[in-house]
């Protein structure tokens, strides 16, 4: 016999309230682990959005008033302080998070008259373009490639004001080019009301070898220094002006901190009540026991003993309620994790969580058996058997 | 050398009413291989003087050696160890752990021990079927009369072989018979060697025993010795 079997025993016969202070462990470790699974999701699927969408870095001159745009950015002003090119393009790969620069998609702006009507050019590296815009949808004229020098691909709302469709010849600056697709409106102006062309194409066309209006670069990925990023390309960059994108995903990643904060608050108000539940539990049974832990004492055992004897209840119960609560809370942030949510979120199995959670019901359950098995160790055998 | 010596203790209670004055300067020697009777009306102080025999409860005043050993100048913890190694006590009311076998009582006193599970089984069986219980081991304490729960105990009192057992009261709760067979069985562990001190109000018992100290308003009345007794006689 070992002091386990003892407090085994105990529990054994004790099984209703057991049981019941496992409950409140399963409850407290299920909602713990299913908020955390709820908020680490939504974070990731922040995250995964910010980096899909993420375009997050605009490299502009930094100049005056504007009369055409792009994103707020000057196409045509009262005459630029400093002149974009495409050896900026090097510079930016030598800042000291360099590696955080995924890809960089430089543009040249400019107007033109198609079929009667003016319209904004955009001159792109197809390739990075496409990378950069993950979530264009095109309809292609036909099999999707990167489109040629002599392609051009419309914005939704530039096809429809030009009377462009995929396939179609549309002459620019006295040269023809083959419309290889349009953009499904994406909810951007400029993105809809743009005509985009090869970068190289549009230099030679406007006599502009090298120019650049503007460089975007997907740098921000979420959990990337942006802040340093930027301030490392304004240094490279003087004359430019480096911002940091806000985008849509911003407002939401807002939320999902908010949510982050009230998660963490909840959590620690549920620990404080698991704590105090088998804080009461473990004084309630250690009050019940006051004869037996008279024997203990009386026929040798030192405090220590009695001490673990009570930390080994405590221990197992929580142990106990940390298993069935995590897999409990998993299932339940399975199962209402897309509602609370609102999106689409992947719940996944973590160990790491599966071991924090069973931790720290662990570590709950013997701080909270700290003050009773202190109590019962220091229960007088004398007072504990009626001796007086 | 006494196996146990108090000298002049002294046993004060402080509570709402006042001082109590349980124990007033008792002086006894117990000597190794005595079977000792302590009677006293209720309220005489016996269960008090058992208690500081038993090493649990401090004396206000006074010194109490045990095989030499000051007792109550040992901490609380070492003192437990003390208590675990000599002593073994039979309560009133038996106080066996309600959810533990008879046999897991009688292996309680072994659970802190250095023995293997398996050593601690065949010790508590021995000393179980000693008692006349070997075929009733893995009842629970409410599955058993009043006497064989008296044995449960007596076997949780010497599992471990310390050279004394206390016993409070060991007949109180039980019919003559059963009583005297507890007595009996006690007898017999005392011609073994044990040491055993038995608080009892009931002069009946005193047949067992080879000597009774009377205690009257916490003090040592007188000492009385008696021959062969019942058991030896017969």
């Amino acid at each position: 016999m070992r002091l386990t079997n003892i407090a085994l025993g105990n529990l054994k016969r004790r099984k209703l309230k057991a049981v019941l202070l496992v409950l409140g462990m399963v409850i407290g470790v299920a909602s713990i682990v299913g908020l955390y699974s709820i908020t680490r999701a939504m974070q990731e699927d922040i995250a995964n959005k910010i980096d899909e969408f993420g375009s997050n870095i605009l490299i502009v001159p930094d100049t005056g008033d504007a009369s055409i745009s792009f994103g707020g950015v000057t196409v045509q002003g009262s005459g630029p302080l400093k002149q974009l090119n495409m050896s900026d393009i090097a510079v930016m790969k030598t800042i000291k998070n360099k590696e955080t620069l995924a890809i960089i998609a430089p543009k040249l702006l400019a107007d033109a008259q198609i079929n009667g009507k003016r319209a904004l050019l955009v001159g792109v590296q197809f390739k990075d373009e496409l990378k950069l815009k993950k979530w264009w949808k095109i309809t292609w004229a036909g099999p999707r490639e990167i489109p040629g020098a002599g392609e051009v691909i419309a914005g939704s709302d530039a096809a429809r004001v030009l009377g462009l469709s995929p396939g179609q010849s549309v002459g620019i600056k006295g040269q023809e080019f083959k419309v290889a697709g349009v953009i499904q409106p994406t909810g951007s102006i400029e993105n809809d009301g743009a005509v985009f062309m090869d970068l190289g194409t549009l230099q030679q066309l406007t006599n502009s070898p090298g120019a650049l209006s503007l460089i975007e670069t997907a740098a921000w990925c979420y959990t990337c220094p942006i802040e340093q990023v930027t301030a490392q390309l304004q240094a490279k960059l003087p004359g430019t002006k480096v911002q940091a994108l806000k985008a849509s995903t911003q407002s939401r990643d807002d939320t999902v901190k908010k949510f982050s904060m009230f998660a963490l608050a909840v959590s620690g108000l549920i620990m404080l009540i698991g704590g105090l539940v088998v804080m009461m539990s473990m004084m309630s049974s250690v009050k019940e026991r006051t004869r037996d832990i008279g024997v203990f004492r009386a026929i040798g055992f030192r405090k220590t003993h009695v001490m673990r004897v009570v930390f080994t209840e405590a221990v197992f119960l929580s142990l106990i309620g940390g298993i069935i609560g995590y897999f409990l809370g998993m299932l339940a942030a399975m199962a209402f994790g897309p509602v609370i949510a609102q999106t689409g979120v992947k719940i996944v199995w973590q160990l790491q969580l599966a071991l924090a959670a069973v931790g720290g019901a662990t570590l709950v359950g013997v701080l909270a058996s700290l003050y009773p098995a202190y109590q019962a160790s220091r229960l007088d055998p004398v007072e504990a058997l009626r001796f007086i | 050398m006494s196996l146990i010596e108090i000298n002049d203790v002294h046993k004060v209670y402080k509570g709402g009413e006042g001082e109590v004055h349980a124990l007033r300067g008792v002086s006894l020697k117990v000597e190794e291989g005595e079977f000792l009777a302590m009677m006293g009306p209720s309220g005489s102080g016996k269960s008090t003087l058992l208690s500081v025999m038993g090493a649990l409860n401090p004396p206000t005043s006074g010194s109490m050696l045990i095989d030499g050993i000051d007792v109550y100048a040992l901490d609380s913890e070492r003192r437990a160890d003390f208590r675990h190694e000599y002593i073994g006590f039979v309560f009133q009311q038996f106080q066996l752990v309600p959810y533990l076998t008879a046999l897991e009582n009688v292996m309680l006193p072994l659970a802190i021990s250095r023995y293997p599970d398996k050593e601690q089984r065949e010790m508590a069986k021995n000393v179980l079927e000693k008692v006349g219980l070997g075929e009733k081991c893995l009842r629970l304490p409410n599955q058993l009369s009043g006497g064989e729960q008296n044995r449960v105990a007596i076997a949780r009192a010497i599992v471990n072989q310390p050279p004394i057992v206390f016993a409070d009261e060991p007949t109180g709760s039980l019919d003559t018979q059963t009583g005297q067979d507890i007595l009996t069985l006690f007898q017999a562990l005392n011609r073994e060697g044990l040491t055993i001190i038995m608080v009892t109000h009931n002069k009946e018992n005193l047949d067992w025993v080879q000597r009774a100290v009377f205690i009257r308003d916490g003090s040592l009345e007188k000492s009385e010795s008696y021959g062969p007794r019942m058991a030896q006689e017969g």
